[in-house]
């Protein structure tokens, strides 16, 4: 029996909320007060300068005290959305036609360009990108097939493009020393190589100076899906375990595994899901990288897929309350889909990158190459320049709101490696 | 013909006229070249953005304020500000927006939240990528203009600038009853004082340069401040004849110039809150000041003595920019005039030293060995008691 009754209980309630909401009213208008305060003494501390109108402000809608960390403002360049980006995979044109050995041919289409992209709200790049786009296209086949991309280069500089799959013939490797080496400017090349082995896997200009070339943006993911065939064939190349360990449930959770990867939902060979409770399962692909404005041999701009805090909240006032920007938002997430990120590494000048997530531990397959995780229930991977793999995230169980993940440099995040998972 | 017009192939042409054509045909050209433009299009490139930070100031432990200027040909747009590598939100006040035109300055308000003696790193980053860096090395909190803060200045001021002056001066009784011999080395004494003020003001006048931003060329807004200063002064006394007064008020006023420096020093020492100034540094101050008073009053030791008044006026003139120099450094002073004042003063000591010699070459010898050991003993006196005196 409660000891209060329904009306009084009400009453009381209401009483709460206008207070509280007075206090709100007043905390802001106070704090927009002393904002101003400050400029204005800042004004009269200055010898020279005329005292005047606060300027454009920085991050946020009103002035804390401790100051908002974070890009000041929003991008104003429309050009690249790093948010469309996450889901985008390039599946070029699969030809009728076999090769000699039976393999499907996928067709894609690359150049290279000489582009300013925007890095940080204001801050512009010359950049040179395949496509016009740091990073690249996500291309995306499947295991076994011949991919073929017919490169034009129209930058300025001989380009290449270097794949890292396991390639059988030399002359395919895109190095400036074999094959037809670099491409000058409007000059063409097919590239010929094998989907092989299923993963993630990354592609980049190999001219020289290669340091040059990778941190000024010619990279991308390259993703080579299971073909669940294959594994029924032959399970114990895509697991740790020795051939002997491989039971008939372990080989059936592999098979299904491999159809869980092809999940692309207008690829053709859409697998059939069902190894997974999840309605679904959400790709992501975030290439980290970086830019050195200054040309120091440091990184002054850090982000997964260029542009920094693109992923982070639009404004904070530090007490827990948020707000979208434009163009700096959360990824939001639905958490009955399985999260699948294919993370890359192509940070230059520094030796390595990570990815950490917040109040989540995930499983990691290092390179994709496995169909069993190679960490399990891990909350922070490390990796090298041109290292990747794929992130496997469950948020089912996990309360809705903000999830931070980001560089565990923690020099990365603070220059703009840092971003959220909207959990909904 | 020395009169008003001569005559060219017939045609009377005044002589103004005549010293007014290069000026007019450059207009003529200036205007042509506004309105033609005919190097528009000869660009080699971009000119290189240049943003100085010419000072910081720090009014509390969670606001770091940068007093920025456009150095540069183009203008500049600060697109983001790091702290300590860090990107951080910031406002820019006295300015419409974020872009400075050429030699405009305005002020970045950063709300950082900084840890006093912890150096803080900031990077502005503009529209091209280009980083901009300054470290505030071991932050202070500025106390702040108040009244008791003003007051406090006051106070250091009179005693180690207006008090050793005054007590200085007390030796002009006893200078009246000097022999010429010894009057003149006293001069020479004062000579070297100044001497050594010069070099005291002007090496700090360069280091006070190198932070004044790029496009005022600050070495040599000290050079042409020291010469024009030099030869400002050297001009009014040409016209007004050297009268042993005038030559006093001379010395009081390079003295002072000299002192509003050191009323600088302490009071930016106050502003970075980096102010100790124990005991034992008022008393260097004043030891080192005391040398100054006899060489203000040496030039009217002979003939007629001038009133009381204008003895407090040339202490007053000698002495109270220290109280000046104070109040102005505490309020985060703006390196450009910083280094114009200290300039100015070094003018005027080269100016008086000149103008000393030449008093005791008219009443009698310079090159005696009592007065060139006298102006070296001088000079090495302040450098010994400057030693006491390092803020």
């Amino acid at each position: 029996m409660p000891s209060i009754g329904y009306d009084a209980a009400r009453e009381l309630t209401e009483r709460f909320e206008s207070r509280l909401l007075a206090r709100l009213e007043d905390g802001v208008s106070r704090r927009a007060v002393l904002g101003g305060a400050g400029t204005l003494g800042a004004a009269a501390l200055g010898a020279t300068g005329s005292a005047g109108a606060n300027g454009d402000h920085g991050g946020g809608s009103d002035e804390d005290h401790h100051g908002k960390f974070g890009a000041a403002r929003e991008y104003d360049d429309d050009g690249f959305d790093p948010h469309e980006f996450l889901g985008e995979f390039e599946t070029g044109e699969l030809l009728g036609a076999t090769d000699a050995d039976g393999r499907r041919i996928r067709e894609f289409e690359l150049d290279a360009r000489d582009v300013p992209i925007e890095i940080a709200p204001g801050v512009s790049f010359t950049a040179w990108a395949y496509n016009g786009q740091v990073p690249g296209p996500t291309l995306r086949a499947m295991e076994g097939e011949r991919i073929r991309v017919k490169f034009t280069n129209r930058g300025s500089h001989a380009h290449t493009i270097h794949p890292h799959l396991r390639n059988l013939d030399p002359a395919e490797d895109g190095i400036p020393q074999n094959g037809p080496g670099v491409l000058e400017t409007d000059e063409s090349y097919e590239y010929e190589w094998i989907a092989q082995p299923a993963g993630c896997h990354f592609y980049h200009c190999h001219s020289l100076p290669l340091k040059e070339h990778i941190h000024r943006g010619l990279y991308g993911a390259l993703i080579v899906d299971p073909d669940p065939e294959r594994v029924r064939e032959n399970p114990a190349a895509y697991t740790n375990h020795h051939a002997s360990q491989i039971t008939p449930e372990l080989e059936d959770e592999l098979v299904a595994r491999a159809r869980s990867r092809n999940e692309l939902p207008e690829y053709e060979y859409r697998g059939v899901h069902d190894y997974t409770d999840h309605d679904g399962v959400n790709e992501m692909v975030m290439v980290m990288n970086g830019f050195d404005t200054n040309f120091d041999g440091d990184n002054e701009v850090y982000a997964a897929n260029t542009r920094a805090f693109a992923y982070g909240v639009g404004s904070t006032d530090g007490k827990g309350n948020w707000e979208a920007g434009e163009t700096k938002k959360p990824i939001r997430i639905d958490r009955n889909e399985l999260q699948r990120v294919y993370l890359l590494n192509t940070i230059e000048f520094d030796l390595i990158n990570s990815f950490h997530t917040h109040s989540q531990f995930f499983d990691y397959y290092d390179h994709g190459t496995t169909l069993t995780p190679t960490h399990k229930t891990i909350d922070t991977i490390m990796q090298c320049q041109a290292q990747r793999g794929i992130v496997e995230l469950d948020y089912s169980d996990h309360g809705s709101g903000l999830y931070m993940f980001h560089a565990h440099q923690s020099e990365f995040a603070e220059l703009g490696w840092m971003s959220f998972f909207e959990v909904v | 013909m020395a009169g008003e017009s001569e005559t060219v192939g017939g045609i009377d042409v005044p002589r103004w006229l005549g010293a007014l054509v290069p000026i007019v045909l450059l207009a003529v050209l200036v205007g042509a070249l506004l309105v033609s433009s005919p190097f528009a299009g000869v660009q080699s490139g971009e000119p290189l953005p240049d943003v100085a930070v010419s000072h910081t100031t720090l009014p509390n432990d969670e606001t770091v304020v940068l007093h920025v200027t456009n150095a540069g040909a183009e203008p500049v747009t600060i697109q983001q500000v790091l702290v300590n590598d860090a990107y951080w939100s910031f406002s820019m006040a006295g300015t419409d927006d974020r872009t400075l035109a050429p030699a405009e300055s305005a002020r970045i308000v950063v709300p950082y939240h900084w840890e006093p003696g912890w150096d803080i790193g900031v990077a502005l980053l503009v529209d091209g990528g280009a980083t901009f860096h300054h470290t505030i090395v071991a932050p202070q909190p500025a106390p702040g203009l108040t009244t008791d803060l003003l007051l406090l200045l006051a106070g250091i001021g009179i005693m180690v600038g207006v008090v050793p002056i005054a007590l200085g001066m007390l030796w002009f009784p006893f200078m009246r009853t000097m022999s010429d011999r010894l009057l003149h080395a006293t001069l020479a004494f004062a000579a070297g004082v100044l001497g050594f003020l010069a070099f005291d003001a002007g090496f700090e006048a360069f280091e006070v340069a190198a932070s004044v931003p790029g496009s005022l060329e600050g070495n040599l807004l000290v050079v042409t401040g020291i010469l024009g200063a030099a030869l400002l002064v050297q001009a009014v006394s040409a016209r007004q004849g050297e009268s042993p007064l005038a030559l006093a008020y001379m010395v009081a006023l390079g003295i002072g110039l000299h002192n509003l420096a050191e009323g600088l020093a302490i009071g930016s020492a106050f502003a970075l809150g980096r102010a100790s100034l124990g005991a034992f540094l008022v008393i260097g101050f004043m030891i080192h000041n005391v040398t100054e008073g006899p060489a203000v009053v040496a030039p009217v030791a002979r003939g007629e003595r001038p009133s009381l008044a204008h003895f407090a006026a040339l202490g007053a003139l000698a002495g109270l920019p220290v109280i000046a120099g104070g109040w102005i450094g505490s309020l985060a002073f703006s390196p450009t005039l910083g280094a114009l004042f200290l300039a100015i003063g070094v003018g005027a000591i080269l100016q008086v030293d000149w103008e000393i010699a030449s008093m005791i070459r008219d009443r009698g010898r310079l090159g005696t060995a009592s007065n060139i050991l006298a102006a070296l003993v001088g000079f090495a006196l302040m450098y010994a008691t400057d030693l006491l005196v390092v803020l």
